[in-house]
């Protein structure tokens, strides 16, 4: 037989095998072929899963290291997937400790767009929600200041939207230059 | 510079006064002084870094002493994009610095918004700043921004007021 047709068996990583055994019921989907953990949460259940994630001293996924999401409005694939849900949340994730990252997902419907919040586990989630917000409209809910941090505060609407013009709504024309504070 | 020696005979006088107007000499030594206040924002700021240091060396034409405050500067130099949320906060600067003051808009983003047809960015800063000199290029290089300099240099020597002035008092 020849050698280089034999895959070799990986093993599970470590922090699929505690989510099975621990949050299975969050699991929606999980993936690990391409070097990166990919798992994919329930919303009910995030705030259980990331806390876990973080005080584990087994997984201890002490840094939050980006919040952001993605509009999935226009990936067919992507959609149905998960119950047709607009938007994924991505946390990014990494473990000194065991000197491993974790990307962790969460789908969310257009028609519900509140998800808890996750600056009570990490300080740095402050202003990565209130960009995820600014950007795409999700609500954290329990942000101590969830407001714009990019665009100016009387922007309407949210602009990585796919569904946002690319050349904005009239806002070059229309802001209104002397009233900003500066 | 308009300057004519005085005397010709023999004399005590022999080619020791020069004669020129005021205006001359004041635009004599603001053109080999300019205080620039640079606005970078992106990567045509690194660019103008380059300019600065002594690779480049703007300070042979006399246009080193970079001032971080508006108000002891005449030349903005406005590098990189700007957005409608630094809009307020260029056009502030500028009305800071003390007249005459003169404007270099570098590169293709400042100039007209370059690549960045988007929703946030402002499509040239002269729809709110009055601008001397246009520098094209995407990032120009230093050559291109010493040679703006010298532009205003010229202008300055050849008494034009600068854009921003919209009151010329004769
Ligand atoms: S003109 Fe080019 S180099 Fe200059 S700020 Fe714009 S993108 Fe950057």
């Amino acid at each position: 037989m020849n050698e280089e047709n034999q895959v070799e068996e990986q093993p599970k990583p470590l922090i699929l095998e505690k989510l099975e055994a621990n949050h299975a019921d969050a699991l929606l989907a999980q993936d690990a072929s391409r070097g990166t953990v990919v798992v994919v949460i329930h919303k009910d259940q995030v705030s259980a899963v990331l806390e876990y994630l973080k005080t584990d001293p087994e997984l201890a996924y002490t840094f939050l290291v980006d919040v952001t999401a993605v509009d999935n409005s226009q990936m067919e694939s992507e959609l149905m997937q998960f119950d047709y849900a607009r938007f994924m949340v991505v946390y990014q994730l990494y473990s000194f400790q065991g000197q491993c990252r974790l990307r962790v997902k969460v789908p969310v419907h257009e028609n519900d767009l509140n998800i808890p919040s996750a600056t009570g586990l990490w300080k740095s989630a402050n202003w990565l929600e209130r960009e995820t917000y600014d950007m795409f409209g999700i609500n954290f809910e329990g942000h101590p200041d969830l407001r714009r941090i990019l665009m100016p505060d009387d922007f309407e609407g949210h602009p990585l939207r796919k569904d946002y013009p690319l050349r904005g709504r009239g806002e070059r024309e229309s802001f209104n230059f002397e009233k900003q504070n500066v | 510079m308009g300057l004519d020696f005085v005397g010709q005979g023999a004399g005590e006088t022999d080619g020791n006064i020069i004669t020129t107007t005021i205006d001359k000499v004041v635009n004599w030594g603001r053109k080999n002084s300019l205080w620039p206040m640079p606005f970078g924002t992106a990567c045509c700021a690194i660019e103008m870094m380059a300019t600065l240091a002594s690779k480049f060396d703007l300070s042979r034409f006399g246009s080193e002493a970079i001032r971080f405050s508006p108000r002891q500067s005449d030349l903005l130099i406005v590098s990189g994009r700007i957005s409608i949320k630094m809009m307020p906060v260029l056009k502030r600067i500028y009305d800071q610095m003390p007249d005459p003051k003169w404007v270099i808009s570098m590169g293709a983003c400042a100039s007209c918004g370059g690549v960045f047809d988007t929703y946030t960015l402002i499509q040239g800063v002269d729809q709110f700043i009055p601008v001397d000199v246009y520098i094209p290029g995407c990032p120009p290089r230093p050559e291109d921004l010493i040679d703006a300099v010298l532009q205003v240099q010229q202008k300055i020597t050849s008494g034009a007021s600068p854009k921003g002035v919209e009151v010329v008092y004769e």
